[in-house]
């Protein structure tokens, strides 16, 4: 028997109520990757498209400066109330994987401001290949790296590229400049991921990123068949 | 050697103060140098290690009452093992009560305790100050600890106790400040600010103001620099 | 009940901590923190201000839990309302009560109890601290000891990054400190209730009992009274801090 004090209240401890795909309220989407693959670009992008059908905010995770969240506000795809910048403590990884207490408060924070809110996007700061998102912050999680790195990024894997739920290779107009192969770079994710989607985009060529954007709304559209 | 001074300040006729009573035993005089204004006055050397001295003061509804020192306090070290003075200010307001005594000089080898506990009614108004020099010239530091309670019916607003010199447990280098001052003030908002070794905080209808330093002049006019409370006018009589 | 307390002051516990340095950040641009030695001076002086505001608190809301639900209610209020009178810096009290929820986040979950519930409003962590206590079975005792410790632990952490510091020797300097630690956290269990019991000014001041002489202790403090021991210093980092747009920590 558990003491008595477990059972004030409670039938089940584990019984977790914010638990992936049983949270209500807005989708919660994370943006990971390597710095400058382009995670606050498509998060403006993501803005741009999906702003005008979905009510939506945006955490950025800046590792020192609030550069992300400022970049948002300067191009104005958002208004300022639907932004906000968490601190990270020097530690951008446990910021959204082993202590995610900060970004669960700017979270709830733009759920008390927008009642009505459908979407929030969790950009990390940039992080290395080994960087995830908790699924006690986010749904789902996009994990984002260039071609800029070369072509060998999905072949080492790590838990971003291979488990993410979508990885978008990015930049694919610098592939001829970078000499990366974007048919290997396909063919090791999908080796990896297991059937999980790889997108290949240029936020460059296609500033609406619109495959993203059809990714994000049959996320949405799932969710909310699952909770019906 | 046991203190204690009581003053009750009273809104008279013609929205006047009155003051029923200004009494003082022991190391302090207390003498009315204005229509709303005491000043108190040390008739012996100290305080000592030792001394104990309480100051009362009530301040009714409609009533003001401004409380002037007119020299500075210079703390000495009782002989041998010698034990903190006291200082215990315990005001009661309703009304108005401005509290700016001279500074505090605690000599190399003293301990000095100041208390300051204000209960406030809603709409009362307060202004205390604290001038503390470690030391006189050239001497080694002496020990002060100040603690400030103020409660706003009933509410605690401001509750701290800084330790100053050798066996504070704070007061380490590189930061050893010899040189103290704060005023607290309820009544009119003011925003936080920081400057040099300077910091003002905010407090619901008030604010707290601290400096620190090696010296108490310019410690002081740090502390100017952050803002000031307005005088309390004496009332015309 | 050790392990809930290991649990409880184990900084691995996800409850916002890491995103706040305690004032250390701002001390290392000030250049009062750059060392081992400078270190140990910045967390001896937080840990017996601070940090004994803390454990005080922390103390004396762990020994409101047995009450009846009405009584604690009110005693929690005002301990919370205690903790603000001892915290004026804006920044600080919003770093402490957003350590508070965040340990009411999963405090509610990994001890689940009723008293959660009598728990004011995005609480002073210290307030939450000892709630936390009482909820996983420890005493005012274990409350202090997390609060101390967690009072040092924190930015002795976030120095080590900051400065990229030896962690064995940011560990000694924690150890080194283990002592003090203590004294601060026994020291807490001198105060009685924690609270004045002292009555409001009543409506008529004027009357010659309106000031209550009140009992002092040696120091010509209340006993009633909870630790209020402040560092002037730390308060002005946590608002220098808080008006940066460059930082890597919440406060
Ligand atoms: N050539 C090219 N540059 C891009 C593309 N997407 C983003 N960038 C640039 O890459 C840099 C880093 O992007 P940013 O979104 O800040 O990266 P983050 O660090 O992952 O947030 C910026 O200068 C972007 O303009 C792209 O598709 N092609
Ligand atoms: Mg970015």
């Amino acid at each position: 028997m558990p003491p008595d004090h477990l059972l004030d209240d409670y039938v089940d401890p584990y019984d977790d109520p914010a638990a992936r795909g049983r949270r209500h309220g807005p989708l919660r989407v994370g943006l990971g990757g390597p710095v400058g693959s382009g995670k606050t670009a498509l998060a403006a992008a993501l803005c741009r498209t999906l702003g005008a059908e979905l009510d939506l905010a945006v955490v950025t995770n800046d590792i020192y400066t609030t550069e992300d969240a400022d970049f948002l506000r300067r191009h104005a795809v958002l208004p300022d109330d639907r932004i906000e910048a968490v601190q990270t403590g020097c530690c951008p990884h446990t910021a959204i994987r082993d202590d995610i207490t900060a970004n669960l408060d700017a979270v709830e924070l733009l759920e008390a401001r927008h009642p009505g809110l459908e979407l929030v996007l969790v950009e990390s700061g940039g992080d290395n290949l080994t960087a995830s998102f908790s699924y006690g912050l986010v749904d789902v999680q996009v994990f984002v790296v260039d071609v800029a790195g070369g072509d060998k990024v999905p072949r080492k894997g790590g838990p971003g590229v291979t488990a993410s739920d979508l990885l978008v290779v990015n930049k694919t107009d610098l592939a001829p400049l970078v000499g990366a192969d974007l048919d290997v770079m396909r063919r090791d994710a999908a080796a990896v991921r297991g059937g999980k989607p790889t997108l290949l985009i240029s936020l460059r060529e296609d500033p609406a990123a619109t495959e993203v954007a059809a990714w994000v709304r049959q996320q949405l559209r799932s969710r909310a068949a699952q909770h019906a | 050697m046991r203190t204690l001074v009581e003053v009750v300040a009273r809104p008279g006729p013609g929205g006047r103060t009155v003051l029923p009573v200004v009494r003082a035993s022991g190391q302090l005089a207390v003498r009315r140098t204005g229509p709303t204004t005491v000043h108190l006055v040390a008739t012996a050397f100290g305080p000592l290690g030792g001394d104990d001295a309480e100051v009362r003061l009530v301040v009714e509804a409609g009533a003001r009452l401004i409380v002037r020192t007119v020299a500075a306090a210079v703390v000495l070290p009782a002989r041998g093992e010698s034990p903190p003075s006291l200082q215990r200010i315990r005001a009661e307001v309703a009304g108005v009560l401005d509290v700016r005594p001279e500074p505090t000089v605690v000599t190399a080898g003293a301990h000095h305790r100041a208390v300051l506990h204000a209960q406030l009614t809603e709409d009362a108004e307060l202004t205390a100050t604290e001038q503390v020099q470690l030391g006189r010239s050239g001497e080694q530091p002496g020990r002060w600890t100040g603690t400030t309670r103020i409660e706003r019916a009933g509410v605690p607003l401001l509750h701290t106790t800084v330790g100053l010199g050798p066996g504070a447990a704070a007061w380490l280098p590189p930061v050893a400040p010899q040189a103290y001052a704060s005023t607290v003030h309820l009544g009119s908002t003011a925003g936080r600010a920081t400057g040099d070794d300077a910091v003002r905080l905010p407090l619901d209808r008030g604010w707290v103001a601290t400096a620190w330093g090696e010296r108490l002049t310019p410690t002081l006019a740090r502390l100017a620099l952050l803002g000031q409370p307005a005088p309390v006018e004496e009332a015309l009589s | 009940m050790t392990a809930a307390l290991l649990a409880l002051a184990d900084s691995r516990l996800p409850a916002g901590g890491h995103t706040h340095s305690g004032g250390v950040e701002q001390a290392i641009v000030a250049g009062l923190v750059h060392d081992p030695r400078s270190l140990e001076v910045f967390l001896r002086r937080r840990l017996v201000t601070s940090g004994a505001v803390a454990a005080g608190a922390a103390a004396a809301a762990a020994r409101e839990g047995g009450g009846a639900p009405a009584d604690r209610r009110a005693g929690w209020a005002r301990i919370d309302a205690e903790t603000d009178a001892r915290t004026p810096s804006p920044a600080l009290r919003r770093a402490s009560r957003q350590q508070g929820r965040g340990l009411v986040r999963v405090g509610r979950r990994a001890w689940p109890a009723a008293v959660w519930d009598d728990l004011p409003d995005r609480p002073h962590h210290p307030l939450a601290l000892g709630v936390a206590a009482v909820a996983a079975g420890l005493g005012p005792d274990d409350a202090a000891r997390a609060a101390a410790y967690l009072a040092v632990t924190g930015p002795a952490t976030a120095a080590q990054r900051l400065l990229a510091m030896d962690p064995i020797t940011v560990a000694t300097v924690t150890a080194r400190l283990g002592d003090e630690v203590d004294r601060v956290a026994a020291a807490t269990s001198t105060t009685s209730t924690g609270i004045s019991s002292r009555t409001p000014p009543g409506t008529s001041p004027g009357t010659s009992t309106g000031v209550s002489t009140g009992t002092t202790d040696g120091d010509g403090r209340d006993p009633d009274w909870l630790p209020a021991d402040t560092d002037p210093l730390l308060d002005l980092l946590a608002e220098v801090h808080a008006d940066r747009g460059d930082r890597y920590f919440a406060s």
